[in-house]
């Protein structure tokens, strides 16, 4: 008795996210410098700014979340933004006159790709 | 073929005030275009689009403007156009803006483009003009343009009876 013809489905997922999450850590070299949730943006944005402009300063980036004790945070920006604001966060290099430095944590299309990481990992 | 290719944006200087036209130098244009840049895209933009820029050419009577511009980035070059809301010279300020006609890959195309347009201007000059012997002016050079087309001399027209009816046109 011959199959039943079967019919196939081909279903392409191309990561469709739009936003990109990156987890980001401001390290000062000499330490003891605190900023609120809004001077950190604000940082961001200038940091965007004196690269790539006014235009790109208005890049639809979001602080998730902020950490004023380890001057940590998650990041979200729209995925053709990503690459700009990588650029213009290496190139950042003070903060009122202190030296500083970001340092990229993670960096994920999803945002539950954030909350665990491997290389904390405690194995016992 | 190695090359560097070009972009040539043909703009014009719309203003309200006749006196802007006259004060355009190239040198002042090419700074206030540079510094435009850098305002609107930054570090990166203004070294991008500052390598092969120049003002190739300036007619200060008609307002007419021919930029030069990298192949890969004379989109950005030409979406900071926009913010050009003034020209300074000498202390005096005035606002004005760029209107892009044309954007070109050489020189020829946009001369080609600027004769075709020219000639159209003429005709719209022929209809809004109010004063009789600006009408004759006009006439004699739109009769001397379609000689010019006939013969395809392909020379550049540079009309004096245009000029003195700009104000009626802005």
């Amino acid at each position: 008795m011959p199959a039943p013809a079967t019919t196939y489905e081909r279903i392409v997922y191309k990561n469709p996210s739009e936003y990109h999450y990156m987890k980001v850590r401001l390290e000062f070299q000499d330490g003891g410098v605190g900023l609120n949730a809004a001077q950190f943006k604000q940082l961001l944005i200038s940091a965007l700014k004196e690269l790539f402009g006014e235009v790109d300063a208005a890049l639809p980036l979001d602080v998730l979340t902020y950490e004023e004790k380890t001057l940590s945070a998650i990041l979200r920006i729209c995925s053709s933004g990503l690459v700009k604001l990588w650029s213009s966060l290496t190139l950042l290099g003070s903060y009122k006159g202190k030296n500083c430095a970001f340092r990229v944590i993670q960096v994920s299309p999803f945002l539950l790709a954030l909350s665990g990481n491997s290389r904390e990992l405690v194995l016992n | 073929m190695v090359r560097f290719k070009h972009r040539y944006l043909l703009c014009e200087v719309v203003s309200d005030d006749p006196r802007c036209r006259l004060t355009l130098e190239d040198r002042v244009l090419g700074t206030l275009v540079r510094d435009t840049i850098a305002r609107v895209h930054g570090t990166f933009g203004a070294a991008a689009c500052s390598i092969g820029f120049a003002v190739r050419y300036l007619n200060a009577y008609t307002g007419i403007v021919l930029l030069r511009c990298r192949k890969e980035f004379y989109r950005l070059v030409w979406s900071a156009l926009p913010f050009i809301t003034y020209l300074e010279n000498k202390g005096h300020r005035y606002p004005c803006f760029l209107n892009t006609l044309h954007v070109g890959g050489t020189i020829r195309t946009c001369q080609k483009f600027l004769i075709q347009y020219n000639r159209r201007q003429l005709l719209i000059l022929l209809q809004n003009c109010t004063d009789e012997g600006e009408r004759e002016a006009i006439q004699k050079s739109v009769t001397k343009s379609c000689l010019l087309e006939e013969e395809s001399a392909g020379e550049e027209l540079s009309d004096s009876g245009g000029e003195e009816t700009a104000e009626p046109m802005e």
